[in-house]
């Protein structure tokens, strides 16, 4: 028995802010060629208010999360939080997390960093520390108020949104992982370096090296440890830069197109960055069937992707609607011009 | 202008629960959390998290003219709530809405928000904001 096959997803939740920006403004405003969005495949990306940032969307979802795990906090021994755009350099976000859901003082608590898949990795080690019996249970959070510099490429997709998951027994889970796999290599795809406001990347670079070859990477690995293959997948969710390149990866591994739509949230809400993948495993777990087996492959620049099979328990039908679905929050959407945007996101610098 | 930094410390697990306190005696729930109750004087309090619990909007006012720090935030709403169940009575900033989508008795929720910050090299201080509850076509919990 793999030690994942003992451990699971007790509890998800989600969080989207209500402010949406349609691309069509991002067009407007740098000049871009009218059909740049429909090239991505994303119609709209959410904005984190003035009042919000990685800390209060991780909360939100934690939160959620812990509605449908239905655990005490107390038993939760390790807070760990996903994120690349985190509110303090130094000061961990993990803790103000940990204290507003109460799970301090005996938790762990670190911030992971990662690029967008910081929390994917959190995720594996939490199959480690929950199968070894060191913990009960772990909260794991990827949120992202996602940053790209003004007229960039990347501000089409850039967007904000957080996912949270309690990880324990297979016995008291929604999905149990089946098996885990992570590839990683030295790649230069994707980058902030310190002080700078946003960050770069390498253009075209960014697909096949990095995207394409990290997530096939992780995903054959995982195919070569359990012997599944695509058909013995209900659902293929991958890191969704756009809403494009999912369907692309998922033609090279061999999945059917219409494996990849459930779990594809980006051409709503742009990328999410750390909750990328995840919010499109929640999206699946909230329509999923007990016995239904996903396949979900997060990426993160820099660069590495993990891929993990999970199978639905019959427990994911009274975990449903204990708390907001991602549909709920789909819904409450306010679009807003881009000069709100750019005061909500910072993107217009005020002396103070 | 730069705060405090102990008092914000101190409330912060008031803040993030929304911890009131009940008075034993004539049932009265006051929130910032009290050791007399205002209502009737009893020192007999015990302590209610209102995290969970949905709000009333009873009134609220338009702020145009805010403090120094504040000016992204402008227009700046604040409001008065009854919680449902405790009826804590609090005033707090509503969030996730426009002045022209507030009636009075509508249902709203907490959230955690970033209420200040010390500029951009200072502390970010958390807190309690109100916004309308999610709709949701879905069964909840806790209504």
């Amino acid at each position: 028995m793999l030690p994942e096959e003992r451990v699971g997803i007790v509890g998800w939740g989600v969080y989207i802010p209500r402010w949406r920006l349609s691309l069509k403004e991002i067009v407007e405003v740098w000049g871009f060629n009218p059909e740049q969005p429909e090239e991505l495949g994303v119609s709209e990306k959410s904005v984190a208010g003035v009042d919000e940032d990685a800390v209060t969307m991780g909360i939100e979802a934690a939160r959620n999360a812990l509605l449908r795990a239905g655990v005490n906090p107390k038993e939760i021994g390790a807070v760990w939080f996903g994120t690349e755009s985190k509110p303090y350099a130094v000061k961990p976000s993990a803790t103000i997390v940990a204290e507003a859901i109460g799970a301090t003082p005996r938790a762990m608590a670190t911030d992971w960093e990662f690029a967008c898949r910081a929390a994917s990795e959190a995720i594996r080690a939490s199959i480690g520390v929950v199968a070894s019996g060191l913990v009960k249970y772990t909260l794991v959070v990827g949120s992202d108020t996602a940053q790209a510099n003004p007229g960039d490429v990347l501000e089409f997709t850039a967007s904000s949104a957080a996912t949270a998951l309690v990880i324990g027994s297979r016995e008291e889970s929604a999905a149990y992982f089946e098996a885990s796999a992570t590839y990683i290599t030295d790649t230069p795809d994707f980058w902030r370096r310190d002080h700078s406001k946003y960050p770069l990347h390498g253009e075209a670079f960014t697909g096949e090296p990095a995207y394409f070859k990290h997530i096939v990477g992780a995903v054959k690995a995982l195919f070569e440890k359990t012997g599944l293959r695509p058909e013995d997948f209900d659902y293929a969710v991958f890191h969704q830069p756009n809403g494009t390149f999912p369907l692309r990866v998922a033609r090279m591994l061999g999945f059917p197109k219409e494996k990849v739509p459930p779990g594809l949230v980006t051409p709503y809400i742009g990328n999410s960055y750390n909750s990328s993948a995840l919010i499109g495993l929640a999206r699946v777990l909230e329509l999923a069937k007990p016995g239904q087996r996903i396949l979900v492959a997060p990426f993160g620049s820099g660069a590495g992707s993990d891929a993990f099979s999970i199978v639905v328990t019959e427990r994911v039908e009274e975990k449903k609607y204990r708390a907001p679905t991602v549909e709920d929050y789909l819904k409450r959407r306010h679009l807003i011009n881009y000069s709100l945007y750019a005061k909500y996101r910072g993107l217009v610098h005020r002396i103070e | 202008m730069r705060i405090s930094i102990p008092p914000f410390w101190r409330a912060r697990i008031h803040r993030y629960k929304l911890v009131a306190t009940k008075c034993k005696k004539c049932g009265v729930a006051l929130y910032p959390p009290a050791s007399m109750c205002r209502h009737c004087g009893s020192r007999e309090v015990e302590q209610v998290e209102l995290i969970n619990e949905k709000a009333r909007l009873l009134t609220w006012t338009v702020i145009y003219s805010v403090m120094e720090g504040f000016e992204a935030r402008r227009p700046l709403i604040i409001g008065i709530l009854e919680t449902v169940e405790n009826k804590a009575r609090i005033l707090a900033p509503l969030t996730d809405v426009l002045p022209s989508e507030l009636k009075p008795g509508m249902l709203m929720e907490p959230v955690i928000r970033r209420i200040r910050e010390e500029g951009e090299t200072g502390l970010v201080y958390y807190g309690i904001a109100f916004r309308p509850v999610l709709s949701s076509e879905s069964p909840r919990p806790r209504e």
